[in-house]
This record gives C-alpha cells, structure tokens and sequence, in this order.
C-alpha cells in the first residue's frame, strides 16, 4: 500500500519519461515464476522491452522488493535507470546504497 | 535707486524698493478688477448650461475662465514677489523663520500675528501652522539675532501681508469660479479627477491648452511641495505626486501602489486635457471610458498571482548542459590544467629507464623530468595560452615584429651540480605540443631550424 502511494504520487512528475504500470500478480499470475513475482511489492524497469538492472547494494539487481518511502529517492532511481538504459547499459548503479536497509 | 524700473512687474532685479507699489502692481491694474467683477458676477449667477450649442471660442464665459487661468498665474507670481519683500523687512526682525516656513502664504499670516513682538510665547500661532513647527518657530525665536523693527517699516511689512492675502483670496474665488464652470470647459479631465483638481491643475498650468500641451510626467508633478523642513523625517513623504494625491481614485488606492496609480491618472488625464483642449468630445464619454480603464487596470494590479501548477519534470539529459566559454571559464580552467612539468613526467624516453621517486624503479616515476636528453635542467613554467597572447600583443606593440626572445628572459639556467649551462627556455617551449596541436602556427614557437650564427 504504501509503495502504491509512492507510485502514484509520483506518476505526473515522471511522466516525460517513465510510464508506471500497476499489475495485481493475483490476477496475471503468469510472470510469476519468469520474474520471480512473490514479495509483497516488487519494482521492475523495463525499457524498449529489455529488462534493465540495478545495483542497489541488496544483492538482487532484479528488482526493488520492498517499499520505498521517499518520493524523491524513487525519482532519483527511476531518473539513473532512465540515463543509463539510454546509453545501451543493462546495469545501472543505484545513487543510494540499499544494503544496510535491514538493520534499520 | 527705484527709478529704473521701467514698470515691468516682473522684474524682481529691483533693489532697494522701500513702497511695494514699486514691484507689485497687478491688484491696482486695471485688468485685474475688471476680470475680479466679473467673476464675482458670474459665481452670483450660478452655473448657466444654455450655451451649449454656442461654438466655444465665442463664448464670453470661456473668455472668461481663460482670461482666469492667465490670471491665476500671474497671482501666484504676485504673490511670490511680495513674499520675497516681506521676507526682506522682516529679516532684520526674524531671520530664521524664512527657512522655516516656507509657504508664501502662512509666511505672510504669522508674520501679521507675530508683528514686531520678541516674545514669542504671548503669540498665538494654532490653526497657522502645524503644532511641530508652531514649537520649532517658538524656540528660534527665543534666541534669535533680530531686533524690532522701525514703526514704518513694520507698517508696509504689515500691508504688503495684507496685500499677500487679499491676492490669494482673490485667487481662491478664481478657482472656485473655474471649478464650478469645469464639467462644461473640460468634461472629460473633470471625469477623471475630479472638477477640484481639474481646475486647480488647469489653474497652475496656465490654461486648457497648456495643460494639454504638458507631458504626463510634469502633469504629475504640478502642485508638488518641494522641500521637507531640516530635521523632520522624510519617511511619510511621498515623492513625486502633485494636486493628482488629491483625487478620489488615489485616495483609494491602497499604499503600495500608490505611485503606479499616480503615474497610469498622470497619463490618462493629459489624454483627457487633450481631448478637451480640442473639444473632441463634449460630452465626456471619454472621460468616463478613461476613468473606467483606470479602475480596472487598479482591481487587476491588486488580483493574487495564479497558483502554482505542479510541473512534470523534464527528461533527463534531452537537454544539453549550457557551457559557457569565454576568457573568465579559460582562466579558469588553466588552474586545473595539465602542466608541462606533468607532461613531461608522463612521459618516457625510449629505451631509457626514468628516474623515480624512491629509486631502483619503486615509487613515482619522473618520466622525462630531469633527464639529459631533453636538454633542459629545469622544468620552466609553460606559458599559457592567454599569457602568450597577452605576451605576443606587448611584443608587437614594443618591439616591432619578429622577436623570437623577449629581451627579458635570461638565457642562464643554473644547476647545483654543474655550473652555468647556456640554454634558450624558449627554444624548448614548444617541445611539448599535444599530439593534436602542430607546432607550425604555435604562438610561442621560434623558427626551428633558423640557427644564431
């Protein structure tokens, strides 16, 4: 829920370059075992169909399972993802490191 | 002494003048009562709107209120000139309250209360003046220089004040005629400001057409008190506003934009005057359109400014970072510019190992720094781009053209070890060109095969 808040609040902001789509895996379960859908909330970064990667610092550069609370530190990772996907690189590094995230 | 004045009244070069007949003779002239009657008729009369389809040049009642306005003008030069007498009697009595008061007028009542008393706290001055200056006067009387006058003396002073008054009641009776008479003389400038300061505008412009022949900024400025008293705060002032600070529109207009109001009536009612000075529109519609216009413009400077949208963001990197260039950024850069000396470390001979740091090949390595080959003991500061420029413009400036050295530069290197070793710094100061820069039209290299012989 909170990371839905997140989302759409920052849906207008980022809309000259990012389009975010919300999928129930409830009711489209057949992405499920191809991205390993099974956290309560999961971020993925497509562009131009190719599945694009972040080094967060987690460990799995997949995606972003967990919910994030800042507006701005989503923008932020949505805005590197957009730089990078642009020059042709499948791996972008995120600006904030995640790794610590479970010990606070 | 009075004899040369050649009954010009205007001449306030007259020195010496013991009667005020002498310089002031507009209320003994004939003009003056005959146009004083008939105004005084006329006020009588109330206001007579019959004429209206008469042509106005051939109205009498508008030769009348012309002939007033030159009138009014010429009263207040009067009045002027009897000030400057009264002042001079009265300055051996009281000199300092020309400077403080400044108002021809009032100068005139207090000198009347004041007379030719010392002390000044037996004489009333409430309802003159301001109780500010009422104090400021009473405590420069006590230690001011003068001494009574004379009893001749004090009698013309005490005329030429009663002189001074009567004028300016007669010019109060002139303005009023001029006023009530304004919605018909000028409808559309009445409709602006208001027929009290239509006429009082008009009054001190000297007329219709020279009012109408005035730019906005003077209209603005007719009627402006000029100096504020030494010592009193200036803050409550306000510039630059004459009779227009007595309109109803900038009475209502709230303080901060009170000075733009100022300006927008300025220029809407030297339209008006000029509208009427033609008599384009007798009517005055265009004078309610202006007023109207006023009004609006005045509701629309006092709106809130739109509410911020929030915006979306732009895409990232679609636009590119605007560099600057110019000689400041260069300067700037050259700070952080490779130098030679780090040129030259970075660089290896071939097939001759470098020096380093800490010896046998360990630590930072000097590249060509130092080594024999590159004929050089020390490392000279490169000249920068800017400085070559700068450098080039002096040397065609003072020596003509093609100085290869500069008469300045030594060609002495010293070394600790070995003595003195001749060498040209500049012959080596191209030496190190980027790959990309061809040292043909370097601006610092010499010929290089041209040998000294």
């Amino acid at each position: 829920m909170q990371m839905d808040e997140v989302l759409s609040s920052v849906a207008e902001t980022i809309k000259n370059f990012a389009v975010i789509y919300l999928v129930d895996i409830s009711e489209v379960p057949d992405f499920n075992t191809m991205y390993e859908l099974y956290d309560p909330s999961t971020v993925m970064f497509f562009f131009r169909n190719k599945h694009i990667m972040i080094d967060l610092g987690t460990g799995n550069n997949n995606k972003i399972n967990w919910a994030l609370k800042d507006k701005q530190e989503f923008i932020d990772i949505v805005e590197t993802v957009y730089r990078g996907a642009r020059k042709g690189r499948g791996l972008v590094i995120a600006p904030k490191d995640y790794s610590t995230k479970y010990r606070y | 002494m009075e004899e040369d004045i050649d009954g010009d009244i205007e001449d306030i070069e007259a020195l010496n003048y013991d009667d005020l007949d002498n310089v002031s003779k507009l209320q003994k002239s004939q003009r003056f009562t005959d146009i004083m009657q008939k105004v005084e008729a006329a006020l009588q009369n109330g206001s007579d709107i019959s004429n209206h389809g008469m042509v106005l040049e051939d109205d009498p009642e508008y030769q009348l209120i012309v002939d007033c306005n030159v009138l009014s003008v010429d009263i207040e030069n009067e009045i002027v000139i009897i000030h400057n007498f009264i002042r001079d009697k009265y300055r051996l009595k009281f000199p300092e309250l020309e400077s403080l008061v400044h108002h021809p007028i009032d100068y005139a009542r207090v000198v009347k209360k004041i007379g030719n008393e010392m002390d000044l706290t037996l004489v009333d001055l409430e309802g003159l003046l301001p109780s500010a200056i009422i104090m400021v006067v009473s405590v420069t009387a006590s230690t001011t220089s003068g001494k009574p006058l004379p009893e001749d003396v004090l009698q013309k002073t005490i005329d030429a004040c009663d002189r001074a008054l009567a004028l300016d009641a007669a010019k109060k009776k002139v303005l009023d005629f001029v006023e009530s008479r304004m919605s018909y003389i000028a409808p559309n400038l009445s409709a602006i400001v208001g027929s009290a300061v239509a006429a009082k505008l008009m009054g001190t412009a000297g007329g219709l057409s020279a009012l109408a022949k005035m730019p906005a900024c003077n209209v603005q400025l007719l009627g402006a008190k000029k100096k504020n008293l030494a010592g009193f705060s200036t803050a409550t002032s306000q510039f630059r506003v004459g009779y227009l600070e007595q309109t109803e529109i900038f009475q209502s207009t709230p303080p901060p934009l009170r000075m733009r109001a100022c300006r927008l009536l300025a220029a809407k009612s030297t339209l008006a005057a000029r509208v009427d000075s033609t008599r384009g529109d007798p009517s005055g519609t265009a004078g309610r359109s202006f007023r109207e216009e006023i009004h609006k413009k005045i509701e629309k400077w006092q709106e809130p400014p739109p509410a911020k949208q929030p915006k979306p963001l732009p895409v990232p990197d679609s636009e590119p970072k605007k560099k600057r260039g110019g000689r400041r950024l260069r300067k700037m850069k050259e700070r952080y510019a490779v130098t030679d000396m780090r040129k030259l470390a970075n660089r290896m001979l071939f097939g001759v190992p470098e020096e380093s740091s800490l010896g046998d090949g360990l630590g930072e390595g000097y590249g060509m720094l130092g080594q024999a080959g590159s004929g050089k003991l020390r490392v000279s500061v490169g000249q920068s781009k800017l400085a070559a420029k700068v450098a080039k413009r002096f040397k065609e400036k003072s020596y003509g053209s093609s100085g290869a050295t500069s008469g300045l530069t030594s060609s002495l290197a010293f070394t600790p070890v070995q003595g003195i070793e001749l060498s040209n710094p500049q012959a080596h100061a191209h030496q190190l060109g980027g790959g990309t820069q061809s040292t043909y039209f370097s601006e610092t290299g010499t010929f290089s095969k041209i040998k000294k012989t």
